[in-house]
């Protein structure tokens, strides 16, 4: 086996030699140039011509300003343009009429809704105002006749009720005397800062004080323990009249 | 006049002594930061979870550390780095040759306070083995679980995410921190005065001087006390106001959990008893609003990209909504 691998090594080794250089083949006959005869004509340009072509609008080059158009104009391209690229060449010119016309209407109504002050939640995705689930937020401390409801709290026996009515009672006379401004979202300590009296503010203090444990904090309270708070609430107010 | 009128009706003086133990004993060491120490005795009444978020060099390992010094209860540390595993917190099942089984041999999440240093710089998969110790106070590993024991507060301490090496935490995670509370720099007069009591070697000997204030049974028993709290029902409704805002407000592109609601709330008792109440105000839940939910909010990108910050958002929610009064 060995022996005839050797062999087929030897005899494939004599085939594989130099080939000579081959000399290049060159055409036996020479190409023959033939020239080019025929007569040139020569063209002018005719300048009347020209100057007939600089006058046409096609041929004026020079930077054009832009058409005028009214700012009307432009807002319905600007929304015939969007409406193009939301929905591309899918509708025709006919179609897009009656959207714009549509949208138009739409942009009509919302206006006048607006103006008459319909809140409506589609329109405008939220309400306003937070829906606030207590009746108490609801009141307005100017509608409220305190005298009024304080004298029903207490028939009915209520003087935690009427504990918090003195105090927004309280809180009234002050905006009315422009000591605080009154704003749903202000804390006690908020209106205790805006006091700038010292002794007012120390008093009224004290008197947030007694809200805050009969309001928040739900400490019971009759009629003995009322009365000086219903007094001390008295005082203060007599001062604001 | 009024202290008589309005007799407690819960005894808050053992807590009242505590908080202002806790609050000494921290305040030799910190110095300024009283909004930070309010929340971080807040946190421990409340029996939350506390982050504390600022730059490299504002106390906030120190002071989750004098926390933990406050209460005689075993503490651990782990610092959160880039190559740390699950089982290197949680512990792992190790095969022992005399008994020929695998034994679990419990990780540093087994104690009372756990200091988790750098906690943003940890993957996803190592943060993730926190959040069963962190809500239901328990591990499980191997299909064993083990419960941790009370009290078991995590104190977290993260830089903020745009620095190097940062990774911002999981909202699933962000949720079970009962406040992140921001670590500020100090003002020039407290800078002066840090300085001053370095320079003095104050700092090292009140350190040393620095001893537990409670037990972990009085902390428990605290922590009851706080639960216990009155809560007037409108002020609940408001509480959840301003959590469900947080859902329907433009500018924010995740709102937060009812878990923020009850922390709000829990948080709120925890302030209201630190300042002698045993009844929540307003103002109680308006000054933990914020670090209760700026962690738990996402801004929306065009917000984001105005500058604006989750506490800002907050503001403005909470000046849209009726103070119940």
């Amino acid at each position: 086996m060995r022996l005839l691998l050797i062999l087929i090594l030897f005899f494939s080794l004599t085939t594989a030699r130099a080939k000579p250089e081959q000399k290049p083949v060159l055409p036996k006959k020479s190409i023959v140039l033939k020239t080019d005869s025929s007569k040139v004509e020569v063209r002018k340009i005719d300048s009347q011509a020209v100057k007939t072509y600089s006058k046409q609008k096609d041929f004026i080059y020079d930077d054009v300003p832009p058409e005028t158009i009214s700012w009307w104009q432009r807002f319905w391209n600007w929304i015939g343009n969007m409406l193009l690229k939301v929905f591309g060449s899918s509708i025709g010119g006919g179609l897009l009429k009656y959207i714009l016309i549509a949208l138009g209407i739409g942009i009509v109504v919302f206006i006048v809704i607006k103006l008459i002050g319909i809140d409506f939640k589609l329109l405008t995705g939220k309400s306003k105002q937070l829906e606030v689930p207590f009746e108490e937020s609801l009141e307005n401390i100017h509608e409220i006749n305190f005298d009024e409801q304080i004298e029903k709290a207490l028939q009915n026996g209520n003087y935690r009720l009427a504990v918090r009515l003195l105090y927004l009672k309280t809180l009234k006379r002050l905006s009315d005397h422009e000591v605080i401004t009154w704003l749903p979202e202000k804390t006690n300590q908020a209106y205790i800062q805006e006091i700038k009296n010292e002794n007012d503010r120390a008093e009224f203090s004290r008197l947030t004080y007694q809200f805050e444990y009969i309001w928040y904090g739900d400490f019971s309270i009759d009629k003995q323990s009322f009365e000086p708070i219903h007094q001390s609430f008295h005082q203060f107010n007599l001062k604001k009249s | 006049m009024e202290q008589e009128m309005f007799n407690q009706r819960t005894d808050l003086s053992q807590l009242n002594t505590a908080v202002q133990q806790i609050k000494e004993t921290l305040g030799k060491i910190i110095v300024g930061q009283k909004d930070t120490i309010d929340l971080l005795v807040a946190g421990l009444l409340a029996d939350g979870h506390l982050l504390l978020e600022g730059v490299p060099g504002v106390a906030k390992t120190l002071s989750a550390k004098l926390v933990a010094k406050c209460i005689s209860a075993t503490f651990s540390r782990i610092q959160f780095t880039p190559d740390l595993m699950p089982s290197d917190v949680l512990g792992t099942a190790v095969f022992s040759p005399k008994t020929a089984e695998f034994q679990f041999r419990q990780g540093p999440i087994f104690g009372n306070i756990i200091l988790v240093d750098e906690i943003n710089r940890a993957p996803a998969k190592t943060q993730s083995a926190l959040f069963e110790a962190m809500e239901e106070r328990q591990i499980t590993v191997d299909g064993h679980t083990y419960l941790l024991e009370e009290p078991f507060m995590v104190l977290a301490t993260q830089n903020p995410i745009e620095q190097e090496g940062t990774y911002r935490l999981p909202e699933a995670q962000l949720d079970r921190f009962l406040f992140k509370i921001e670590v500020k720099y100090p003002s020039l007069e407290e800078e002066i005065e840090i300085l001053t009591n370095q320079h003095q070697h104050k700092t090292d000997e009140q350190l040393k001087e620095i001893k537990a204030v409670l037990s972990v049974e009085q902390v428990k028993s605290l922590r009851a006390t706080i639960k216990a709290l009155f809560v007037e029902p409108k002020l609940l409704a408001y509480a959840a106001q301003i959590t469900h805002e947080t859902r329907n407000n433009k500018s924010l592109y995740l709102g937060a959990s009812p878990r923020a609601s009850l922390a709000m709330i829990n948080s709120a008792k925890a302030i209201a008893a630190m300042a002698g109440r045993d009844f929540v105000t307003p103002e109680d839940i308006i000054k933990v609003a914020t670090p209760v939910l700026a962690h738990r909010v996402m801004l929306s990108p065009e917000k984001e990209m105005e500058g604006l910050t989750p506490a800002d958002i907050i503001a403005q929610i909470i000046k849209k909504i009726e103070v119940p009064r």
